[in-house]
């Protein structure tokens, strides 16, 4: 074989592919042909096995398990495998790297080519809505694109772009040199890719994509067409980079801390992922099963889904909430983080109520995993377990309730600096206030029964993950972009996104609240013609939501190429990714920092959180500053 | 898992590699790892185990169904094969912590070996139980939870059949053992797991 082949990059990938069908082809014909069915070619089994071996194969060819293969047969190990580590031109990020800041910006920029194109496709589901009746595209094809359009923008966008975000900032925040688990997390994000291609190939798959919405619900997913597949797998590879790469901060935070770093003088966001990490972990196994059971009931023939053999479809939505109901938590916890810092350093002032924070953040945790059945209040479960899903869901409002309070306590007579990730911040919380209004109203029975399956539900999660997670995303982007890149981001254009945004996403979501009280359909692609007007309204605003997103994508692209270089703490941040160069050097740290204080005493003299040197590592405990958490109304 | 390099400390000395980190937790990164990934396959199960009783529980076909015997003896046999390879096991790892090469290899082997009886014996049930998961939910859950056992025995396998090969080469030592350690743990899962399995499949 020729060396270019031979070698771990993107031709010996596409060779291994290519292989990999092969071995499909022959693995489905073989196994046919031994059991003898007929016909012994069979399209969709052939397909099945693609799309679950392909990708290893892919993976494999890429080089993403050169090391493990050698460790495993205990042959020498060359620590380079896996590639480099650090990038040395655009290129690198184009290859597998061990670099946590090249992973991270990996998944940040390809997490963001996913948003627009999931973004574009709501431009088209609000092009078909424009007008009641057929525009554009056919009921099937639209079911198809809002389906798509939500699984990209939760699995392929809102989850893994947080774990990038922490993903470049989480070690330096921690003072650590790299991830537990470099190779791991090289792998996590390679999954990405994989899944994501997958969903969006769907589109060609015969009788479409798979159109059962981000849920899936059985029995819709298990007679839809094989397009149902692309998502019933894509998920898998999803789901198992984001539990990889949970148990990669787990690890990292609980082992890898600097000295002097106890878990109280940790940073929110520092927080906030482990916190989510936690989630990831227990949950996210249960929606790997509950695509398991659609794919064992699709290609084998099992019965866990149809009642006229004893099985429960009923069954399929507890699993399904069990994890996704905790995903709205992922999708938001670290985002908490995000707004926790960003506001500090914006404000001038310590975080409010820092360990309550913290505790609020695994209170949520918790009680998390008590809610699930709230999406299933008009699904004809037992009844009984209504009333107890209706407590526990207003419960969960209060350590929210704790947060948004200790925000607006740390912005208290703070000094405020109005720029772009701050102006985010504070659109984030009022937002989020709004979403999470509606949604301790969607939490009571009879508003539920009332309302579900309406606009007011998609104004609802919009208002939440649109205004609450994409806000803090933006936030995060803008905060630590001239930490990932050496750059200044060109502020007056920040400013035009952020208006741009708040006001057009606003007029899109704040209708839907009362056209969805008034009885219109989510997920159908007409509707009756008393809600033109609206209609109307809406896809206008939703096209100059699109827009504003391009100025975002201009802004990125032009300050990263020519922006004004930045220097190391363009914030006067007290954190640690701030107290290293921009961008840091390729191993993080000359030496490991030793920590002294908390991490949000602005405002405080002479408070420092980290110091380099090691001069004054056996002074810590001495130079302790003020209680963390305690409001300086002098400042 | 790099612990497990053969000794080439000297490789270290001519290579710029990052500060060493803090250590802020007495526990081992590997270790801490594979226990939260446990965590995470415990859910898998849970989710399984959902499935099995909702159909067992909520649904309203009679249980169990019409042809539906499972032999407990052999199943039996069977899991007590599976918990003596986790004590094999158990010797393989103490025999390195003495220095005992023989010890481990034997371990090691014997642990492979018994491994493998048990899912072929399984796949032997399989064979003969007289009904398919397309029969009807209760052989769907069935299968499901035991074919979900069996694919963690057959990784389970594949990770003990590294250890054995490297056991073998000499790969390990008294003091340098988490290659060993660390499949180890995973393959005690395993077998604790199928206990439950068990019981809550064939005994209850």
């Amino acid at each position: 074989m020729p060396l270019e082949l031979r070698r771990p990059g993107w031709s010996r990938a596409f060779t291994y592919s290519l292989l990999g069908v092969a071995f499909a082809y022959a693995l489905s014909l073989g196994t046919r042909a031994g059991l003898d069915y007929d016909p012994v070619l069979d399209g969709e089994s052939v397909l099945r096995i693609c799309l679950i071996g392909v990708p290893f194969f892919f993976l494999v060819g890429l080089g993403l398990f050169d090391y493990w293969f050698r460790w495993a047969s205990g042959a020498p190990t060359v620590p380079e495998d896996h590639s480099g580590h650090g990038a040395k031109s655009w290129k690198s990020y184009l290859y597998p790297n061990t670099d946590h800041k090249v992973i991270g910006i990996q998944y940040v920029v390809t997490s963001f080519f996913f948003m627009f194109v999931g973004g574009l496709m709501a431009m088209l589901i609000r092009a078909e809505l424009a007008a009641p009746g057929r525009q554009f595209v056919d009921a099937n094809t639209y079911n198809g694109l809002f389906s798509v359009h939500a699984s990209l923008l939760i699995f392929l966008f809102i989850i893994p772009v947080f774990a990038g975000l922490a993903n470049y900032v989480l070690p330096l925040m921690i003072g650590a040199p790299d991830m537990a688990f470099p190779r791991l997390n090289a792998l996590s994000f390679w999954l990405l890719p994989v899944a994501g291609f997958m969903m969006l190939a769907s589109f060609f798959a015969p009788g479409g994509s798979f159109a059962s919405g981000w849920t899936a619900y059985a029995t819709l997913s298990n007679t839809a067409p094989v397009g149902q597949e692309f998502f019933t797998i894509g998920v898998q590879f999803a789901g198992a980079s984001s539990i990889a790469t949970a148990l990669n901060f787990l690890v990292t935070i609980i082992t890898m801390r600097a000295p002097g770093m106890s878990f109280f003088r940790m940073p929110l966001l520092v927080w906030a992922n482990f916190s989510t990490s936690l989630l990831v972990v227990i949950a996210t196994p249960f929606v790997a099963a509950s695509q398991f059971f659609v794919l064992l009931d699709r290609s084998l023939g099992f019965n866990f889904f149809d009642p006229g053999q004893g099985g429960d479809v009923l069954m399929y939505q507890h699993v399904f909430w069990f994890y996704s109901h905790p995903a709205v938590y992922i999708m938001m916890l670290p985002g908490f983080g995000i707004v926790s810092e960003v506001l500090a350093v914006k404000s001038r002032k310590p975080v409010f109520g820092y360990r309550m924070m913290a505790f609020s953040l695994l209170a949520i945790v918790v009680l998390g995993f008590t809610v699930w059945a709230h999406h299933m209040f008009v699904s004809g479960m037992q009844s009984w377990i209504r009333v107890p899903m209706m407590v526990t869901t207003a419960i969960i409002a209060v350590p929210t309730g704790i947060k948004i309070f200790s925000w607006l306590a740390t912005m208290w007579k703070g000094v405020l600096k109005l720029d772009t990730p701050m102006l985010f911040t504070m659109g984030f919380i009022t937002m989020f206030v709004l979403g999470g209004i509606s949604g301790v109203m969607l939490a009571m029975i009879p508003l539920t029964i009332h309302v579900s399956d309406t606009y007011f539900i998609v104004a609802h999660i919009h208002y939440v993950l649109f205004g609450g997670s994409l806000f803090t995303i933006f936030a995060g982007v803008y905060f630590w972009f001239p930490k990932m890149t050496g750059r200044m981001y060109d502020e007056s254009l920040g400013k035009l996104h952020f208006w741009l945004t708040f006001i057009f996403f606003n007029v899109t979501f704040a209708p839907m609240h009362l056209i969805g009280v008034q009885g219109m359909p989510r997920r159908v692609a007409d509707y009756a013609d008393q809600f033109a007007t609206w209609n109307l309204i809406i896809s206008l605003a939703a096209f100059g939501t699109g827009l504003s997103t391009l100025v975002f994508a201009y802004n990125m692209i032009s300050s990263w190429r020519g922006g004004r270089r930045a220097p190391a703490n363009p914030w006067r941040s007290l954190t640690l990714e701030w107290q290293v160069s921009s961008p840091p050097p390729v191993f993080n740290f000359d030496e490991i920092p030793t920590v002294v204080g908390g991490p949000y005493e602005y405002g405080v003299p002479g408070a420092v959180h980290g110091v380099f040197g090691g001069k004054t590592t056996t002074a810590g405990p001495t130079q302790e500053p003020v209680t963390t958490g305690t409001p300086t109304t002098s400042a | 898992m790099d612990a497990a390099i053969p000794a080439t400390g000297a490789h270290d000395t001519h290579h710029h590699g990052p500060p060493e980190a803090n250590r802020s937790s007495r526990v081992d990164p590997q270790m801490l790892g594979m226990l939260l990934f446990i965590i995470s396959e415990i859910m898998v199960f849970g989710a399984f185990f959902t499935t099995y009783f909702f159909i067992r529980l909520v649904g309203d076909q009679p249980w169990p169904a019409e042809g539906t015997e499972l032999p407990k003896l052999i199943a039996g046999v069977n899991t007590a094969i599976l918990l003596s390879s986790s004590l094999t096991l158990h010797w393989a790892q103490t025999s390195i912590k003495n220095g005992n090469r023989f010890g481990v290899k034997a371990g090691m082997l014997t642990t492979f070996l018994l491994g493998l009886t048990f899912l072929l014996v399984q796949v032997n049930e399989y064979v003969h139980i007289g009904f398919s998961p397309a029969d009807h939910a209760q052989g769907s859950v069935f299968y499901g939870l035991t074919g979900l056992h069996g694919a963690h025995v057959f990784i389970g396998l594949l990770l003990l059949g590294m250890v054995t090969v490297r056991a073998f080469r000499g790969h390990f030592s008294k003091e340098e053992h988490r290659g060993l350690e660390i499949p180890g743990i995973y393959w005690h899962f395993v077998d604790v797991m199928w206990i439950v399995v068990y019981t809550t499949i064939y005994i209850l």
